[in-house]
Parts: structure tokens; sequence; C-alpha cells
């Protein structure tokens, strides 16, 4: 049982200026092409700008997933978590880059929302009864609302815990403990209400209020998905190697288990009062989805997002191999992006005459956008971890962590 | 210190027979370290006992993964199972009903119960799994014959013992061994030879418990028995509140009243349920299904009074104070030319003079042509009372002098 910090590399050092060119060239390359891509096809923008909106809220969802992961450490006062806490506290504070990469959507609002298009709230009684909630200003004030208190929490929890590395003051965990309670609450109002404008508002006719629960199930389960993958291309390169163990990845894959049965809970709860109830301006959004190709998109969800994983995961065997959770985290990874394309991309159609709404409207760009600002995201965690220690070396449970095990 | 202690309780030598040694450590890392060696030196019946759980005394003792999540596993897929079987069974085999338009076999509708069933077996196979696999409750234990370890057992100390029953028991060799192993005391535990029953009683015990089961399914086996057959015989009666309720019926006898009469006579002023609207002529102005020609209540001049200044309130309004059908109402009407309105009669036109008490009385109630009906507006006593002003208010427009009381005759002008 090590009780001591183990020896080993926990600093990214001289490794770090090459991955943070490298990856924000992928994912400058990545923008670059959407954009060639945008503006030589027929009707390119707007479809780019659904591809990019689209992965904005995937990478959105995993920044969220690690800042909520961190202050539910914090407020737990968990002992298990310490050793991965400093790269959730890195992935969640790369919501800071993501505000600028949300400014772009700002400026295609009107290919992206149909509420934001005149002609059509003029025709439509139900947009206009809800112009007081869905209208460009205060939805900008929104936003504004929702980065401000995700930025606020993300950089703070990052600084002190770096802050700590240093000075080994048990005050900052509590100061940290004390903000997480407050902003546990923030953050669920904020991420419900963010998903309600970025994601259900493409379809303004239709509203569910399980809508943000379910974002913020995809966003957690996203978050735990990324972290094994994360500790894997680490130690592929030689980094902590002793101090994450095989018991801190049982957890992780206990909470990829338990998430991946609370998103299906949560989905099939919205699915069924809807299915059940048979109401038409309700069941609309899933006739959608249930539609033509978009059928064996929500069913590959069923399977992929739910029963494989779920069977996978059941087992302790994975759980406590990298070699086996890594993969799992990654397939979960490809899942929850799908399950955004999804949720975003069948309003593609919104509004437009005479669509063929069964064909799921695949595009090169959806690709290229995900490069792009999987490229900047990638480059944003490095960023973050630049300078410091890869975990947290001054928390005063770091001993505990160290010397975790399950039972 | 270390030497082979007597047994807390003492007991007579004859009646003695040892269960096995006892070792005692004050702390986890000896407990593992002479676990450790236990375990490789190859016995079996053994075991530790500590106050709280130990981190790795699975591996240091040398027992196997539990089968726990196996057993869970399989009882959460027979309660899945379950639960479909259940409702399919019951929803579309059974008692098929279709429910908000759905199917018969439709499992989205399903999932629910089926969630719920598999989470409820779940929990019973991990928590009675549990108690079954550490063979719990256990009510006797060998080492409980210790004083030492009933004393410390719970709070500070922790015990490794090896059992007589083990192949490998030598009580010498294996003190030794532990004595050399970081154990701060071992004792050779001895408990009574006999058990806590002698064995006769303990067999004739068990052939009463088993006599007792099977006689314990004689009733529920008539129950179903009596369930799938007909009878001639009336019921058998196991609830009688519902069925012979302790209350009078009618046509029964009461000692409680001097009449011994359970049914009970309507007491003087009152109108039984039901019973109020009886009188025709009170309430509908009839009698033998005509019109009645008198007031359905005795003629005063304090009901006449009433009358007076009931219509007053209501009638007047159209009729006119004199009954002549020059009220605002109607008068307004006649100068506005309304077509659809149909002038008031004079209360002292010859028809209306006619009518009988009970039909005016039914004009007030219903209304006709375009006044409206007062029946819901006044009582049917004010409505006989205006009936009494209005033959009153006729007889004042063609009175002769003999309707004045001769006496009265000379106040007239």
């Amino acid at each position: 049982m090590p009780h001591e910090t183990p020896k080993e590399l926990l600093r990214l050092n001289e490794a770090a200026p090459r991955l943070f060119r490298n990856a924000c060239l992928l994912g400058i390359a990545g923008l670059v092409v959407s954009l060639l891509i945008a503006v030589s096809v027929d009707g390119g923008v707007k479809r780019a700008y659904h591809s990019y909106l689209m992965n904005f809220c995937y990478f959105l969802s995993l920044s969220l997933g690690g800042l909520v992961f961190v202050m539910i450490q914090h407020l737990s006062r968990a002992g298990w978590s310490v050793v991965v806490r400093r790269i959730s506290e890195a992935v969640a504070a790369n919501v800071l880059f993501l505000v600028v990469l949300f400014v772009p959507i700002l400026f295609g609002m009107h290919h992206l929302f149909p509420w934001t298009r005149e002609e059509l709230v003029a025709s439509d009684p139900l947009l206009q009864w809800k112009q007081p909630y869905l209208n460009v200003p205060f939805f900008i004030i929104r936003c504004l609302i929702y980065f401000g208190v995700w930025c606020g929490l993300s950089y703070f929890l990052l600084r002190w815990s770096q802050e700590q590395d240093d000075s080994r003051s048990p005050a900052l965990t509590l100061r940290m403990e004390r903000w997480s309670a407050p902003g546990i609450l923030l953050f669920a109002i904020t991420v419900t209400f963010a998903s309600f404008d970025l994601l259900m508002s493409r379809d303004p006719h239709w509203f569910s209020t399980i809508y943000g629960v379910y974002y913020f199930g995809g966003s957690f389960l996203g978050f735990v998905s990324l972290l094994p993958v994360i500790f894997f291309a680490l130690r592929l390169n030689g980094y902590i190697r002793r101090s994450v163990t095989a018991e801190h990845f049982h957890d992780l894959g206990k909470l990829m288990l338990g998430f991946t049965v609370f998103w299906a809970y949560i989905a099939f709860s919205q699915f069924l009062l809807i299915w059940y109830a048979d109401l038409p301006e309700e069941t609309g959004w899933y006739a959608r989805r249930l539609e033509g190709q978009w059928g064996w998109l929500s069913f590959l969800l069923l399977a992929g997002h739910f029963i494989i994983p779920f069977i996978g995961l059941l087992f302790r065997y994975p759980k406590r191999r990298l070699r086996y959770l890594a993969p799992w985290g990654l397939f979960i990874l490809v899942m929850h992006w799908l399950d955004l394309y999804w949720l975003s991309m069948p309003e593609f159609y919104w509004g437009v005459e005479g669509a063929d709404t069964g064909v799921i409207p695949f595009h090169l760009l959806d690709l290229t956008t995900l490069l792009g600002i999987g490229g900047f995201f990638l480059a944003g965690t490095i960023q973050w971890l630049r300078d410091c220690s890869l975990i947290p070396e001054g928390d005063p449970r770091l001993k505990e962590s160290l010397s975790f095990e399950n039972a | 210190m270390s030497r082979p202690q007597a047994p807390g309780k003492s007991l007579p030598a004859a009646e003695t027979k040892v269960f096995g040694v006892l070792a005692e450590y004050d702390s986890t890392h000896a407990l593992l370290a002479a676990s450790e060696k236990i375990r490789d030196a190859g016995y079996k019946k053994w075991d530790t006992h500590t106050p709280f759980p130990v981190h790795g005394i699975d591996e240091a003792m040398g027992i196997r993964r539990t089968i726990l999540p196996l057993i869970v596993l399989i009882c959460g897929l027979t309660g899945c199972a379950s639960g479909l079987l259940l409702q399919w069974w019951t929803s579309s085999v059974d008692y098929p009903v279709i429910i908000s338009g759905k199917p018969m076999f439709s499992i989205p509708a399903y999932i629910p119960v089926t969630f719920e069933l598999t989470i409820l077996f779940s929990a019973f196979g991990a928590v009675f799994g549990m108690l079954g696999l550490n063979r719990l409750p256990l009510f006797y234990h060998g080492v409980f014959n210790s004083r030492g370890f009933s004393k410390r057992m719970t709070t500070d100390r922790f015990f490794i013992s090896i059992e007589a029953i083990d192949p490998k028991f030598d009580a010498s060799k294996i003190c030794e061994m532990l004595r050399g192993n970081g154990a701060i005391e071992v004792e050779v535990v001895e408990e009574p030879a006999q058990a806590f029953l002698p064995p006769t009683l303990r067999r004739w015990g068990i052939s009463a418990l088993v006599v007792l089961g099977v006689l314990a399914l004689i009733p529920p086996a008539l129950i179903a028995r009596s369930r799938s057959r007909t009878s001639e015989n009336t019921r058998l009666q196991l609830m009688w509140d519902m069925d012979q309720q302790p209350k009078f019926k009618a046509q029964s006898v009461n000692p409680l009243f001097a009449d011994g009469r359970a049914m009970r006579p309507q007491v003087p002023g009152t109108v039984a349920r039901g019973e109020a609207f009886a009188d025709d002529h009170l309430n509908k102005g009839l009698v033998h299904g005509q019109f009645a020609k008198t007031n359905a209540l005795p003629v005063t001049e304090t009901l006449a009074r009433r009358g007076q200044h009931l219509f007053g309130i209501y009638c007047s309004q159209c009729h006119g104070l004199d009954g002549y059908g020059h009220g605002p109402v109607a008068v307004r009407a006649e100068r506005l030319q309304e077509g659809s309105w149909v002038a008031p009669l004079s209360m002292h036109d010859q028809v209306v003079k006619d009518r009988e008490d009970g039909h005016i009385f039914n004009t007030i109630t219903n209304g006709i042509r375009t006044m409206p009906a007062y029946g819901d507006q006044i009582t049917i006593r004010d409505r006989w009372a205006i009936v009494a002003y209005i033959r009153a208010l006729e007889r004042s427009q063609d009175a002769r002098i003999e309707d004045v009381p001769a006496d009265r005759r000379g106040e007239l002008p």
C-alpha cells in the first residue's frame, strides 16, 4: 500500500507545448476545412452551423460533466477521487475556451433557431406567444449568465486546487467545498435552461421538462467515460502509471455503469409519458425521431447507449483494467455523440417545406467540426495542465486516495 | 500470559469438549500476518473475528471471491422475467382490456413494473443471499465460551479461531504456532459437550415440527378444495360484520321503544324524506289535476299584507301597483314599440278575474309569454300570499258598499 506519492511522471513539462501546438493545428485545420466546405457547397453555411452547434454542445457536455463531477467530489468530501480530480478540473475549465467558440453560433442563430426567423414567427401564434422568452436579446443575456456561472466555478475550482499544490493549505479544500454547494445549485439551473435554449428550442413548438436532466445525464456519463480514455493516453506516454490504480478505475467504471442506467432511465421516463399520453403537441418530436432512418438511429441508441455498455460494464473484470475500460469509455463517447446528433439534427428540417425528414442529413461537416472543436478542446485541456501536476499534490486527502481500496 | 486458559464457564471436565484454539491480536497488521500463515499452513475450519471490516482480510484468509453478484444477477433476471410474464398474462391473456388505445402486449407500458421487480428481486437476492452465504442469523458459536472474546471482540481486539473439527487440528501445535505469530493471548476454548437440547428431545422436537408442518398444510388445502367446487350448503361466514350487521330492519321488534316497533312513526311537524312535494294543492296549485279554486293557505289579513309587500317588489314593475298593467317596464316597452313585447294583462280583466287561484299560482311559478318564472325566487307560501293579495286587489276595483263592514261605512267620503 503506497502512502507516499510514487516517484513518477506527474507533469507534462516539455511535452506540453508540442501537444498544445498539435492540438491547436488540428482544431484550426478542422474549422478551416469546415469553413471551406460551408462556402463551397450549396446550403453549406446552414449545414455547417447545425454541425457546429451539435459538436459544440457535445464538448460543452463533457466540460459540464467535469464541472459537476469536481463539485460532487468536494461536496461529498470524497477521498478516493483526489488523484483523478486535477484532470477533471482541467476538462471543466475548458468552458472558458468554449465561450470563444460559442461566438460564431450567435451569428448563425437564424439558421439554427426557427424562433429567430421573423417570417416564421409572423405566421405562427405559438411562436408569438413564446416571444417574451424566445427572443434574441434575452437569449444572449441568458447565455452570458450560463457561461458566467460555469466559467467562474470551473476557473476558481481549478485555480484554488493548483494553489494548494504549493501551499498545501487545507483551508483551500474547505473553500472549494463551500463554493461547491451553491455552485451545484446554480449548475443544475443553468444546465437545465441552457439545454432548453441551445437544443430544445430548435423545435420551438415542443417542450419537455425533463430535457435538462437528460442532457445532464448524458454529460456526466460522457465525462466519466472520457476520464479512462485520458488516463489511457497518459499512461501510454508514461505519465501517472502508479498513482491512479485499478481501484480508481473500478470506481470510474461503476460511475459509467450507473450513469448508463441513469441516462436510459431518464430517456425512457421522457419517452413513456409522451408515448402514453399520445398528445399531438408532444408526439411530433418523437415521431420525427422514429421516422425512416431516424428510427434506426433510435434503436441503435437503445442498444449502444444502454444495453451493450450495461452488460459490458456489469462485470468487475473490465472495470478494474484500464485496457478494457478505456475502449468502453471511447465506445460510450461515440454513443454520446450519436445521442447529441439524435437530439439535435432532426430539427435540421424544422420549418423546411417538402423536406424528406426521414433521411439522416449526415454530412462531412459533422466530422470536420467535431475535429475542429475537439482540437481546441484538447488544446485547452493541455493548456490548463501545462504548469501544474497531473494530480492535486497538495490535497489533504491525497494519501487516502493513493491507498484507496474497494472493499 | 500466553498459557492456555481454562474456559470462561467452569464446567466439569466430563461435560466439555474442545471447541478449538482462539488467538487474540491487538492490531490488524498482526491479524493479517497471522491469517496468511494459517492460510499457508493449509487449515480449512478457521475464521477471523474483527470489530470492523478489515481491508485485505479476504486475501489473507484465502477466501474465494463471493458468488453473491451471480446470485443477484440471477435474481434480477428472474424479477425481470416475472414482471414481463405477470403483465403479459394479466393484461393480454387472462383479462385483456384495451387501455389508452395501446396494444394488449405493449412493452413500453410494461417497463416500469418490470424495472421495479428487477430491482426488488435483486435486492432480495443481495440481502438474503448475503445472510445465507454468511450462515446468518447465527445464534451460537463456540468462541462465545471464551470470556476474553466476549469482553473485547466488539471493541478493540482481533481474534482468530481454529476449530477442532479441522482435519489438521492439533491444539498444542497450533498454540505454539500462533504464539510465535504476534498473538497477545492464545487459549484453548472448550464448549459444553452436549448441545443445548438433549438428543432425545431434539429428535422428538424435529418429529413434532415435521408433523406440525404437515398439519399446517391441511387448512390451505381444504380452502383450495372448497374454492374450486360448488356446494349446496350455505357458505361459511368468516367475516360476519358485513352480512350480519347489528341493526334493526324494517318490520322487526325493537325493545328500546315502548311500542316495541323498530320502524318509527313520523314525528309531528316533520315531513318524511321524499314527501315534501306530495301536496299538489300547495306545491302546484292543483286539485285532482285541475287548477285549485281556492288558496292553499288560510287567507288572513297578514297573508294578504305579505302578498301586497311582495307584489310591490316582484310584480308592480310591469303590472303596476294598481294591477292595471301600467308598471314602468310596461310603459317604457310600450313607448319603445318593441315588436316582441306582449303587454301584461290587467289584473282587473274579466279573464283574470275568472281564473282559479291555482292558475294564478301556476303563472307566478312558471311564467307565461314574456313574463318570467318566479318559482325559484319566491317561496311557495309567498306565492300564495301574492295570489291572496291579487284577489283582494280585484275586489278593491269593483267593491260594493256591502263589502265594507256596516259599522265603518261612515268613514267613507
